[in-house]
């Protein structure tokens, strides 16, 4: 049994137990009155008892009353509602928007999503409860899905209000794009029975869908619902922002210390805007700079806003490692936006080892890049090496193998040309001749500005990948390239000798040797990718499997996360924008930055009509207003008042 | 000395009579007189005419002259006209008794102050009805005693208090009004058990009046007649006889317009017996419409039987009532 309003019931018992108690003294007292003779008064109290139940009833105000108060509290037990709907309870879904266009403080100085909570809890508040001595259950159910890239179920179909009402509350403002598919996929799932479509269902039992959004969700054109199935609520009041769109920081190929940053400011509001930029590194501000920035266009054939962009960028020396944050000082609505983050990596240079019996020309390659050191030795000499204390001292980032099959593989990353090493789940079905490069993923670092489109291998090793594996060129006949994740090491094999090829030969050679051992040496396990997009997991390899790493983030701190046996970490949880430091035991700590750096996510202009896939839906006209309204407490407190009244009468002193 | 003496009492006594009767009011009494409905007759030579025929002043009727009729009575006038003989015959006077009974029990006494602005009484302002009782007997007293009438007061509660007997002419006026003005000590009901218990209650008292009654005459009883036992009987015992009876019923104004409220424990003076009650609309219409029946029924029962009835309330005039009501119904002239 749950008592639902057990409050209502205390403070009507607070009144009314006192007040019957001060009925039933007062009623005891009686005031003595001395009279000539009680003669005539016994025969009147005996006359009256008679006529009583002969009597016609006559005009009683007390009566009157209390036959009013029990009508009262008998309408109340009934469990009147006002209510706009009739029939079987039905259910719905809430759809709230969390994304960062949702922290906009544009509606009375609260957030978006506070008043998309508002009016859910409102709509809840609403919902026809259960009907008092009814055995049908015909109470309102629903639903709560908040969505950002992802959806995640608040709270099931359930008629328990405060559970759902608990469960908007819960909801997180979230710092990425927003994205409806797989929130509508959610909805499907838990609104249809198995083997049950809309079509066969009855009207009445259709979910209904209740979306609170500002209708900048990107892939709404995909989205597919029936004809009202789905009650779009507007949020927001205006477009204007100012934030940052794009980050980069880098290092001078020549002169490491030197680092150069650039940064996209866009203005979305109507007219132009000037603002000043913040340039800080590990939150010292090295430099200010203001900048105009011209106003949004739309687009007459899309109506799509476009909006102002002006560049900025700024220049300093630093030889050491940092977190770079660039801040728009403009106050907006919309702060989720208003600053970037990248980390810039140290001037570190690698240390790659070369094995190989003889191959002068990828010797010359490997000096020809700007590497700490680079050293040589033998396949026998590598065997013989302690490679325990090759794991775990790390001493060379990067360990190139020319045409060599160790016996052992310590744990490292490796760019192995012309073999295949054991235990990688890789193997050679054939030797392919004559091989041509027909496709290379150009976008990949490792292969940034090599053009591989003459690469010609007289044979090749057919390699036969792994699924995981990721190829970034292609033969005619065999994977070319290939980047794979074992045990630890990360391996970038190429399947054929490169002295059997023409690709010494090509300039792209020595760029695709320094790409290579950077990316090897810097992005992979030692130097993981450190900027990502809020959603977007942070991923770090080569730890031992099983240990602890603790993280701080821009709103929490010491949540604790396991590597995997692969030695791998993955934390999704980055949903919001700013600076997540791991501390892993015994080594420096990785800094992450995460940021939002989405055009479409900065336009914040509300929506008062969003396309869906061949359907139009405008905003609802009225924000969320309470439609069921239960008047059983009003019918108890007229009932309680009737009370006062009539033993006010009782006693009163004026005869009526 | 002693004529100082009696100078002095006799002025006391005049000032309590006062306190009763209004002197202009007693210079009013002075020319009225207490007449009986059935001319009685007394044992004194009195004032008083009485039916029977008899040796007078006043001529009455004529009979014709028999032989042996006393010669001084023919009426010569008559006779010189039609040459017969006729013989004149008188009324006789007779004295009259005046007794009047006065209820001196506690339902007389509520001591409740009830300010009445129609009165025209120059008296204390706390009328209640044993004070509107005694001025209505001091009144009837004085009535009587100055013209010579035999008079006896009586005075009872659960059994006859007091008696003034066989008084006659103004020097009983003193008596008479010591008499009404005493405090009488409130006795509490007899039990079953006691020997007098006959003599007790309204029943007994006019057992006790009813022998005590000689001749005929005139009886005025002053009550409220709220006699739990009833009156009936004891009133039987007094009607019928040889004596008008006026029974006067005083009444408060309190008895009569209860303004009771609310809950109530009514707690009766005399043998303090209670009734709870709830004021309500409806129980104070049963009440008036029982005290209304309660009236009619004594009323009845007096007139039925040859008995007059009064309804008088405390806060009426005593002038009013004696001057006018009094004189109309033909207890005075």
């Amino acid at each position: 049994m749950e008592w639902l309003t057990p409050f209502n019931a205390l403070i009507a018992g607070a009144i009314a137990i006192p007040l019957l108690l001060l009925m039933y003294f007062l009623k005891l007292k009686r005031h003595e009155q001395m009279v000539s003779s009680t003669l005539l008064w016994q025969r009147a109290i005996q006359d009256l008892q008679v006529n009583a139940p002969f009597q016609k009833i006559r005009r009683n105000l007390l009566l009157l009353i209390q036959l009013l108060m029990v009508i009262l509290l008998l309408l109340a037990l009934a469990g009147p509602t006002a209510s706009l709907t009739s029939g079987p309870g039905r259910r719905y879904i809430l759809l709230i928007d969390r994304s960062a266009s949702m922290g906009a403080t544009d509606i009375a100085a609260k957030s978006r999503l506070e008043e998309a909570k508002k009016q859910a809890i409102t709509f809840v508040q609403s919902l026809r409860d259960q009907a008092a001595f009814s055995l049908h259950d015909t109470s309102d159910q629903a639903m709560v899905i908040a969505f950002n890239q992802h959806g995640k179920v608040q709270c099931n179909f359930t008629s328990d209000k405060r559970q759902i009402i608990s469960a908007i509350k819960s909801i997180e403002p979230g710092g990425s794009s927003s994205s409806l598919g797989e929130a509508m996929m959610i909805t499907r799932a838990f609104a249809q029975s198995l083997g049950v479509d809309d079509n066969n269902r009855d009207p009445q039992n259709l979910v209904h869908l209740i979306l609170f959004s500002d209708g900048q969700i990107r892939d709404l054109d995909q989205i597919d619902v029936g004809a009202n199935e789905l009650t779009f609520h507007s949020l927001g009041q205006s477009g204007k922002n100012t934030a940052v769109t794009s980050l980069k920081a880098s290092r001078s190929y020549e002169n490491p210390d030197e680092v150069n940053v650039f940064a996209t400011v866009s203005n979305y509001d109507t007219q132009t805007a000037t603002c000043d930029v913040q340039f800080s590194v590990n939150n010292n501000v090295h430099a200010v700079k203001s900048v105009t920035i011209p106003a949004r266009i739309v687009d007459k054939s899309s109506a799509e806003i476009q909006p102002g962009k002006a560049a900025v960028n700024f220049s300093l020396s630093l030889a050491e490692t940092g977190v770079v944050e660039v801040r728009q000082l403009q106050n907006d609505s919309l702060k989720v936006d208003d600053a970037a983050w990248t980390i810039l990596p140290p001037p570190q240079r690698l240390t790659v080892l070369l094995v190989t019996v003889g191959n002068v020309i990828l010797e010359s390659a490997l000096r020809a890049c700007p590497l700490a050191e680079l050293k040589t030795c033998t396949p026998v000499q590598f065997n013989n090496m302690d490679h325990s204390r090759l794991t775990i001292e790390k001493t060379y980032d990067v360990i190139v193998l020319d045409k060599f099959i160790p016996d052992q593989l310590p744990r490292s990353r490796y760019l192995i040309f012309g073999s295949v090493p054991n235990g990688i789940d890789v193997s050679v079905s054939a030797i392919v001749k004559n091989q041509i490069v027909v496709d290379w993923q150009a976008s990949h670092p490792v292969l940034k500005y090599v053009n591989l489109s003459n690469i010609v291998a007289a044979q090749s090793n057919k390699l036969s990948l792994p699924r995981d594996a990721e190829v970034l060129a292609e033969f005619n006949e065999t994977p070319a390239l290939a980047l794979l994740r074992r045990k630890g090491s990360v391996f970038l094999l190429a399947g054929f000798d490169i002295l059997q090829s023409n690709w010494p030969f090509e300039p792209g050679f020595v760029l695709f040797c320094y790409n290579a051992t950077n990316f090897l040496g810097t992005q992979t396990g030692i130097g993981p990718q450190s900027d990502l997009l809020a959603g977007q997991p942070i991923h770090l390899e080569g730890l031992s499997p099983g240990t602890v790493v603790k993280i701080d983030g821009p709103h929490f701190s010491d949540r604790t996360i396991k590597a995997n046996p692969s030695g791998a970490l993955h934390f999704p949880d980055t949903d919001q924008v700013g600076i997540y430091t791991l501390k892993i035991p015994d080594e420096t700590p990785k800094v992450f930055a995460v940021n939002l750096l989405d055009d479409k996510e900065s336009n914040i202009e509300p929506r008062k009509e969003i396309a869906l896939l061949g359907r139009q839906i405008k905003a609802a006209d009225k924000s969320m207003t309470r439609s069921n309204l239960p008047l059983w407490p009003y019918f108890v407190v007229v009932a309680l008042i009737l009370t006062c009244i009539e033993w006010m009468i009782y006693n009163s002193k004026t005869r009526l | 000395m002693d004529e100082k003496k009696a100078t002095t009492r006799n002025v006391s006594s005049r000032r309590k009579l006062t306190e009763l009767l209004d002197p202009q009011f007693m210079a009013r009494l002075d020319s009225l007189d207490v007449l009986s409905r059935k001319i009685l007759q007394g044992k004194l030579q009195g004032e008083r005419r009485s039916k029977r025929r008899g040796q007078s002043v006043e001529f009455a009727d004529h009979r014709p002259y028999v032989a042996g009729d006393d010669l001084r009575f023919v009426d010569w006038n008559i006779y010189g006209r039609l040459n017969q003989l006729f013989l004149k015959l008188f009324l006789e006077e007779q004295d009259l008794t005046v007794h009047i009974v006065l209820d001196d029990s506690a339902s007389m006494n509520d001591d409740r102050t009830i300010s009445n602005k129609k009165t025209n009484s120059t008296s204390a302002t706390q009328i209640t009805k044993s004070g509107f009782a005694k001025r209505l007997a001091a009144a009837l007293g004085y009535v009587s005693l100055v013209n010579n009438n035999r008079v006896t007061l009586s005075s009872f509660s659960h059994e006859i208090t007091g008696q003034l007997a066989h008084m006659r002419g103004r020097n009983y006026l003193p008596q008479m009004a010591e008499f009404l003005l005493r405090e009488t000590p409130q006795e509490s009901p007899l039990s079953p058990d006691d020997p007098d218990i006959l003599l007790a209650g309204f029943d007994g008292i006019c057992r006790q009046l009813s022998a005590g009654r000689t001749g005929t005459g005139i009886m005025i009883i002053i009550s409220d007649f709220f006699f739990k036992q009833g009156y009936q009987s004891g009133l039987r015992r007094l009607i019928g006889g040889k004596y008008d009876i006026y029974t006067i019923q005083v009444l408060s104004l309190a008895e009569l317009e209860p303004e009771f409220t609310g809950d109530l424990k009514l707690v009766d003076i005399e043998d303090s017996d209670t009734a709870e009650i709830t004021i309500s609309t409806a129980l104070l219409k049963y009440y008036k419409r029982t005290l209304n029946s309660y009236c009619n029924e004594l009323k009845d029962f007096c007139t039925s039987r040859g008995g007059v009835y009064v309804l008088a309330r405390s806060n009426d005039s005593i002038e009013s009532l004696v001057l006018k009501y009094l004189l109309k119904i033909g207890l005075l002239r």
